[in-house]
């Protein structure tokens, strides 16, 4: 391990573990100690350590090697469905996360101007005391709303949650509608769920819009794809790229961006138009089908032909390969697919043609969900009634919109404007909308309105760069979360080390600024372990004895086949959905034209790779080793034609703004787009390792609300490119 | 050449998604420097024409030959091959003298030039992370892989598997199983869908490179060892030579970083 990283590094952690074994000669680290108690540590304070992945949302479970109190590798835990025994190169290099170079040790409190990143070191107790008092002057100027909290979907999202509510604020801000508001509203509107469970065991054929699984890694998921796909099962891409995802497919449709859905309505077309749909499975679990020729019949594959690029008798083929594989077939509605104006309609067009291929308890399963009844509650009392408005228009403009998912670039574009009100402050966790908003010079813009400004990360990530207060949370390898519920399974995150200086957990932050507060009634745990006990109350099961084995087996048998049920106003699966129909909205899906580059401008792709998660891992030395220097895509061909070649600097221009990067001309896209890794051009210079590396996407990004699922398209941005 | 209990790796280029976990994997398992790596990956990455389009890479890592090459180069017998397996390098042994890195016909070993000769440089390469399989694990890559792209086993199990493969899905394979013959036998068993040569894998013949070279070298290592002394003396005329090499060395890390630029 120690020469894994830098000298400087090591200095310094070599002197602490000095430190540590002196003092363990008499008081054992409290990690050990609770290791020795649960049986995962030797005398000599090393063996594996189970606990849970935070590299992305997938949480993968792991097995944590510790060797004296350092973790020296990280490996799958076999016995976590969403790992079984694999991590993906994200995972594998988890531990870099913790042991990097730049992480922040203390709480640090700004002294310069606001992006000079001049801070002070401070105690805890000061810095705490500095938030809550902020804080408590913006609500008493401006009323609670004034307040903006946001943060990523995460294991402590509901004790953040219960600061945000108790604290009187409706202004949250999360992730998704950067992502997947498209995916959750469609399902929501016809299935009345947010998202299905998916098996690959059986299928035959598998249809991926968009869904980039081999490089956006969703371990057990990308596991599945794999061995479906080893099995023989015939896949089907749509990708304006040639992503590594295409090259495993049994066919790759390079389709036009933004026409996505005039190809799955070629596909409903064929199905419906040639009877190709399951009767009984529509008759049992489905309303509105009778009102479905109709709304179809214009949509034939040849039209759909002149508008995607994909040939009427391709389109064709696959709609009646796909029938004949169902029920043993999935059209997957992907992830971030929040992507042009029309996603919302293409992503109800895909959740009607699972539906009308009776793809249910077959290849998609109704959500298990994260929820049990059967684990301890903490205690609290009922929140403040919240009378003002959101800012980020839900549900009043956004009705459609989970509270808890949010429409996060209106929140963006309102504490801009000031309309209807003016945001005063913002309260961060682990989130970094510097990079992760599109138009990011809006974004420091709102920065710069901002009284106060605070963030919690382990990094001093970009938007911690621009805040008042930089709080050090302790990294995923170091601290408790409340339970995560998978299968029957309660699985649980526990420390494997001391926490890296003075980081502390979320539990532990948010509990200190809610009594700060004067909140403190909303946090009742005395401690992570006590939060953790409490889960464990109802089951008669101790801590110790999770902590040896990483989860707790949960009363009751999980079924196999969930029963089917639809959350949907009629009970059923609504083709025909009453709920955009009371709201104004077209009931049925229907072609909606994107919007298009004009001549000389391209389509503006962004997707992952396989080594980086979103905006938070660019940081990590050995993901840094061993992941491409990301560069501007381009068509090779379209490159020539325009005297461009690889690794010329090219000036890449949007309305938004402009970056300026390294090209890679290659044959795996479209002529008619480019494509940047998102997630790069990082501003803050306490990333050591990825300052100066490529540039944002964020720089690029034009905002753009779909007005259904208020998602943020993604790629309805068009570029202009000129060599430097 | 003992085929029980004799270990080896069984990649499949079908199903290598070029994640690299494996080479995370490897790196922190085996405390591999941040600027050096033992398993890189190889290949053409991308060919054909937008968009007729294939994909090909392999992890590229030290076969573990049944009769290696390195062993039988080195002068003072700083290898070994284990009967389990695993072609192992000990540095106490070392003499710095690369003669293995010229052996290897897969161009394994790895010499650290950022040192030279004179201050204590070594070769590095894979070891089958022995640490780990005499614990009954499995090698460091192979235990991470997502897609179960790299799989390892008994030698003649996985010979057996890589063939069923082939009789199972004809078509979707090059029709051979790289390594079970080549070079007298690899514990690298390799099956992919473009031609071996794409996956950045010489054509070495099914005769050990060593029972040619042992022929030569069978007089060429007492005269060898006879003047150690004075081979050590031409040390900085060697160091030349590393300067080029290192330049060389340079070149293919610049390869390992950014695969894309292979693309033809």
């Amino acid at each position: 391990m120690s020469n894994m990283i830098s000298r400087r590094d090591f200095l310094k952690v070599g002197g602490a573990a000095v430190g540590v074994l002196v003092l363990g000669e008499f008081i054992p680290p409290r990690v050990a100690e609770a290791a020795h108690l649960s049986g995962t540590l030797d005398a000599t304070n090393s063996g594996y350590i189970p606990s849970m992945c935070e590299m992305c949302v997938w949480r993968c479970g792991l097995l944590a090697k510790v060797e004296n109190g350092r973790v020296v590798k990280l490996e799958g835990n076999p016995e976590h469905p969403h790992s079984n025994g694999n991590l993906c190169p994200r995972g594998q290099s988890g531990l870099m996360n913790t042991y990097d170079p730049d992480r922040v040790l203390t709480p640090l409190i700004r002294v310069g101007k606001r992006g000079s990143g001049f801070f002070r070191k401070a105690s805890w107790e000061e810095a705490l005391d500095l938030v809550a008092k902020k804080m408590l002057d913006i609500k008493q100027k401006y009323g609670p709303e004034a307040m903006i909290f946001s943060t990523t979907h995460c294991l402590s999202q509901v004790q953040f949650e219960s600061l945000l509510n108790a604290f009187g604020s409706p202004n949250y801000g999360t992730q998704r509608s950067l992502c997947f508001n498209a995916m959750i509203v469609a399902n929501l509107v016809t299935y009345g769920m947010q998202e299905p469970d998916r098996k690959y065991d059986d299928l035959k054929y598998i249809i991926l819009t968009g869904r980039n699984l081999m490089e956006a890694i969703s371990t057990s998921e990308t596991s599945a794809l794999s061995k479906a796909i080893d099995r023989g099962a015939k896949v089907v891409t749509l990708d304006p790229r040639f992503t590594k995802t295409a090259a495993k497919s049994s066919e790759w449709l390079p389709i036009r961006p933004g026409t996505d859905l005039a190809f799955h309505l070629a596909m409903l077309n064929v199905i419906v138009g040639e009877g190709l749909y399951n009767r009984q499975f529509i008759s049992n679990n489905t309303s509105g089908f009778e009102k479905l020729p109709a709304a179809v019949a214009q949509y034939t594959p040849a039209w759909a032909a002149e508008i995607t690029g994909i040939p009427a008798e391709t389109i064709q083929r696959i709609a009646r390969e796909f029938a004949a594989a169902a029920p043993y077939a999935m059209a997957h509605n992907g992830w971030r697919t929040s992507n042009f104006v029309n996603s919302f309609q293409t992503e109800r067009a895909i959740t009607i043609l699972n539906a009308l291929a009776g793809n249910w308890g077959t290849a998609m399963f109704p959500s298990a969900g994260e929820e049990s009844g059967v684990l301890g509650v903490v205690p609290q009392p009922p929140y403040p009634r919240v009378t003002a408005q959101r800012l980020d228009g839900v549900p009043w403009k956004y009705p459609f919109v989970p509270l808890d998912i949010g429409v996060f670039q209106e929140l963006r574009e309102a504490a801009l404007s000031g309309d209807p009100y003016q945001a005063h402050g913002w309260f961060i966790s682990r989130q970094n909308p510097a990079m992760s908003l599109p138009d990011r010079g809006r974004t420091l813009q709102v920065f710069g309105k901002m009284d106060f400004i605070a963030t919690i990360d382990i990094l001093m990530n970009d938007t911690a760069w621009f805040s008042d207060v930089v709080l050090p949370e302790a990294s995923y390898l170091e601290r408790y979360d409340p339970l995560n519920i998978v299968g029957n399974k309660a699985f649980l995150r526990q420390p494997v080390i001391e926490p890296q200086g003075e980081g502390r957990s979320t539990l532990w932050i948010y509990k200190q600024l809610g009594q700060r507060l004067g909140l403190g009634d909303y946090f009742q745990y005395t401690d992570e372990e006590d939060y953790i006990k409490q889960q464990l109350a109802p089951l008669g099961v101790s801590l110790d004895q999770v902590r040896q084995k990483g989860y707790v087996q949960l009363p009751g048998e999980a079924a196999e086949f969930p029963e089917l049920k639809w959350d949907t106003p009629s009970g059923k699966i609504e083709l025909f959905s009453t709920t955009l129909d009371k709201g104004g909205f077209a009931a049925l899906p229907q072609w909606e034209e994107p919007p298009a580059p004009k001549p000389g401008q391209y389509y503006l792709l962004t997707g992952k790779v396989a080594q980086y998660t979103q905006m938070g891992t660019q940081n990590n030395l050995l993901l840094h080793k061993y992941a491409d220097e990301p560069r501007l895509w381009m068509n090779a061909q379209t490159a020539k034609s325009q005297g461009l070649a690889t690794n010329d600097e090219v000036e890449v221009v949007s309305t938004a703004g402009k970056i300026h990067i390294k090209l890679l001309a290659t044959q795996a896209i479209r002529p008619d787009c480019v494509y940047l890794t998102p997630g790069f051009g990082h501003l803050s210079k306490g990333l050591t390792t990825a300052y100066g590396v490529g540039a944002s996407d964020s720089d690029l990004h034009v905002t753009y609300t779909d007005p259904i699922s208020g998602g943020q398209a993604l790629s309805q941005t068009f570029v202009s490119v000129s060599k430097i | 050449m003992p085929e029980i209990n004799h270990k080896a790796f069984l990649f499949d280029a079908t199903r290598c998604i070029d994640c690299r976990a494996c080479m995370v994997a490897c790196s922190v398992e085996n405390k591999i420097a941040m600027d050096k790596t033992r398993i890189w990956v190889a290949g053409i990455g991308l060919k054909g024409e937008f968009p007729h389009l294939v994909r090909a890479s392999m992890v590229y890592h030290c076969m573990h030959c049944n009769e290696p090459d390195c062993l039988s180069a080195c002068p003072v017998g700083a290898y070994t091959k284990r009967p389990d397996g695993p072609v192992i390098y000990n540095a106490t042994k070392c003499i710095g003298c690369r003669y293995c890195m010229n052996a290897c016909p897969f161009g394994v070993p790895h010499f650290d030039w950022d040192k030279g000769l004179l201050e204590g440089a070594f070769i590095d390469k894979c070891t089958m992370c022995p640490q780990r399989i005499d614990k009954g694990l499995e090698p460091a890559c192979v235990a991470t892989c997502p897609t179960d792209a790299l799989v390892f086993g008994e030698r003649a199990d996985l010979g057996k598997e890589a063939h069923a493969r082939l009789q199972a899905h004809p078509g979707r394979y090059v029709d051979h199983v790289y390594g079970e013959f080549e070079n007298g036998g690899t514990a690298y068993l390799i099956l992919s869908h473009v031609p071996f040569a794409e996956l950045g894998l010489p054509d070495v013949g099914t005769r050990p490179v060593k029972d040619v070279s042992e022929e030569v070298m069978g007089f060429t290592i007492p005269f060898a060892l006879g003047w150690g002394a004075l081979l050590t003396g031409t040390a900085v005329a060697v160091h030349l030579v590393n300067q080029r090499k290192a330049a060389v060395a340079a070149e293919k890390a610049e390869k390992v970083e950014q695969p894309e630029q292979a693309i033809k």
